[in-house]
């Protein structure tokens, strides 16, 4: 996804394909052509500058400054600032508090996900064998997942009153969902699934769409069963939505907040309590910017990791396809 | 927090000149720069009028900086009605209250009515169930010279005091996700024996149409440790000027107006109650809210909350430590190992 090659391929004159073969050749000897490449190279370049710039100025700039702040013991409102080195890391390497965080997260993170792509999946799979009601199942799909995530926060925290919730009274169980420290993170986790699980299934549902019937026409020659028609065509094709799915939904999962910040707060007994939230509580409750700071390098770099790692999948599959 | 530093901390006019602070703030305020210091301008004992945990939470580094301006103390609801139907006397102790929740319990055999009902939810309310606990166990957040739970001994008892009363079967389950509302709604509509809530809560349980109206009656939080007082934690609003203040005479003149006898009998006989201490003995205010005279004896007894910069950061650091001991997932010994060890460290940096 070089952006200079893209560039330099958009600015081939198409008009003139001989003149664009040339241009292309490493070869060329041609000094016209030498110079009109060169010339190119520095109209791309240009042209991608304010991208890479903005870029730099809203996202590495910024990164950098926290992982500065994150070096500092500083605390604005009593006047504090001076060097800590890594003392803050040094202490969230032994922090029960970090390390609960860190593992409510992965938990959350593993479990939600995969939740949303499995029924993500299925519902895609399900609207496309629908008949009738096709638009309206999309729209209430939809609906689901552009509520703004505190109206959605605000709608289970009803959902699971322990007296008067619907959860309780649909399954005929008293449980105090989100006061209980074994359930709070499973109510979380639930919640989520049925905020993102729609986005999970319109992707998947857009791609089914783009399968053209054939290969079923001819899995269907081949004697192919429903399962193995599923296995061997279907899924393969959908591989790739997949894993872009699967990247977008674990980077948002890894910075989860608004749930947890609005049903549990974190609690019980910080059994809710991610990193973002963690990091919230220590920057902005009590404006400790060093720490808190600390604490969103971590999660800054733990999303990098993650997202280096789907990409270096994503781009294997693309190389065999 | 972060508009305050904005708008006080860089100098510029603020807009306003006089501010209403909750008692936890005065320190961290004034430590900010932001509150203009009130000294000078107060008559020698002026804060003498009102009631001494009040006053503390006015005070800092040896200045004052703010004025009291309403109050409210922790104290113990009881359904006085049961009690006496059931021949027993408002408990002074853990064992006589657990003692009053099982006589009763068994025999109303109400499955609704829950025993003793507090703030367990991690938020500030468990910050002062918290600190009234240790101050049972004899201990205190922080010593006499700043350090961290200085009897550790102490502090895990008092934590499992907290767990004892839900593991005992005195609270139910659900308090450990409480805050005020919550209890005080479960007491108010007749389905807890005991609460333990602010003064505030008094005039919502004696208004027309209330379930347990002319049934309450108030006593001091329960002793845990024979001989060893139990106050009630404070809170409360103050009255502070700002340093940028454009017109610090004037402002300073309204801030002791409003926290002066004058204008705090008229605000109490809504429903604020004031911290002067006169105004609980008051005729007509008695009048009006009876129980105030009751009151009165709770206020002198009660303590502030600790009364420094780093209160935040304190309170925040403790919340999640002690609701994991109220939950049951951490031994009082961890929970009181690991708060020692994040509040030692969040004060650390601001020497």
């Amino acid at each position: 996804m070089g952006g200079p090659d893209m560039a330099l391929h958009t600015l081939q004159p198409s008009s003139r394909p001989g003149e664009a073969g040339a241009l292309l050749d490493p070869n060329a000897r041609s000094s016209k052509y030498a110079a009109r490449l060169l010339e190119e190279r520095r109209a791309a370049i240009a042209f991608v500058a304010p991208a890479v710039l903005t870029l730099a100025a809203l996202t590495a700039g910024p990164a950098l400054w926290v992982f500065w702040l994150s070096l500092r013991q500083r605390v604005p409102v009593f006047g504090i600032d001076r060097f800590a080195g890594f003392a803050h890391y040094a202490f969230l390497a032994t922090d029960a508090r970090f390390w609960s965080a860190f593992r409510v997260t992965a938990i959350f993170t593993v479990t939600s996900v995969a939740l949303e792509l499995l029924l993500g999946l299925g519902v895609a799979l399900a609207l496309r064998g629908q008949r009738a009601g096709r638009r309206s199942a999309l729209g209430l799909l939809l609906l689901a997942w552009a509520l703004p995530g505190v109206v959605t926060a605000r709608l289970f925290e009803w959902l699971y009153h322990p007296a008067a919730g619907l959860v309780n009274v649909a399954l005929g169980v008293r449980f105090n969902w989100l006061g209980d420290p074994a359930l709070a993170l499973l109510a979380l986790i639930l919640a989520d699934v049925w905020r993102t699980m729609p986005f999970v299934a319109l992707f998947c549902y857009a791609r089914l769409l783009t399968i053209p019937h054939v290969v079923y026409e001819a899995a269907a020659v081949d004697g192919a069963t429903r399962l193995a028609t599923f296995r061997f065509v279907t899924l393969p094709l959908l591989v790739p939505v997949l894993l872009v799915t699967l990247l977008f939904r674990t980077l948002d999962a890894l910075r989860a907040f608004d749930l947890m910040f609005v049903l549990t707060g974190g609690g019980p007994a910080g059994m809710t309590e991610t990193l973002t939230v963690y990091a919230y509580r220590s920057l902005f409750q009590t404006l400790r910017l060093g720490f808190g700071s600390a604490i969103g390098v971590i999660v800054f770099a733990l999303v990098m990791l993650v997202a280096a790692a789907y990409l270096t999948v994503l781009r294997r599959q693309e190389s065999r396809a | 927090m972060i508009n305050l530093e904005g708008s006080l901390g860089r100098g510029r006019g603020p807009g306003f000149d006089v501010m209403m602070l909750d008692v936890i703030w005065v320190p961290e305020f004034a430590r900010a720069g932001w509150l203009l210091d009130l000294t000078p301008s107060l008559a020698p004992g002026e804060l003498d009028a009102h009631f001494p945990a009040a006053a503390a939470a006015a005070r800092w580094d040896g200045r004052v900086w703010a004025l009291p301006w309403n109050f409210n103390v922790g104290l113990l609801y009881y359904r006085a009605d049961l009690l006496a139907r059931h021949g027993l006397t408002p408990p002074r102790t853990d064992t006589e209250l657990a003692r009053s929740v099982h006589v009763i319990q068994a025999a109303e055999r109400d499955p609704k009515l829950d025993g003793y009902v507090w703030q367990g939810k991690q938020y500030e309310g468990l910050t002062c169930n918290a600190l009234e606990a240790l101050w049972a166990s004899g201990t205190t957040l922080l010593g006499p010279a700043g350090e961290v739970l200085p009897d550790g001994a102490r502090a895990e008892d008092a934590l499992a005091r907290l767990r004892g009363w839900i593991d005992r079967g005195i609270s139910p389950p659900w308090v450990s996700a409480a805050d005020e509302e919550l209890t005080r709604r479960a007491f108010g509509d007749g389905r807890a024996i005991f609460l333990r809530n602010w003064f505030y809560a008094m005039d919502l349980f004696q208004e027309a149409g209330s379930p347990v109206r002319g049934k309450v009656g108030i006593a001091p939080l329960p002793q845990h440790v024979t001989g060893v007082p139990a106050p009630g934690s404070t809170g409360g609003s103050l009255l502070g000027v700002s340093r940028a203040s454009r017109h610090p005479e004037a402002a300073v003149a309204l801030a002791r107006f409003l926290a002066g006898e004058i204008a705090q009998r008229v605000l109490a006989g809504g429903s604020v109650l004031p911290t002067r201490t006169a105004l609980y003995s008051d005729p007509a205010l008695v009048a009006k809210r009876p129980h105030m005279p009751a009151f009165h004896d709770l206020a002198l007894a009660a303590r502030p909350r600790p009364v420094t910069p780093a209160y935040l950061m304190l309170s925040t650091s403790l919340q999640p430590e002690v609701s994991a001991a109220v939950v049951g997932v951490k031994s009082p010994a961890r929970a009181v190992a690991d708060a020692r060890r994040h509040l030692e460290y969040a004060l650390s940096g601001i020497r």
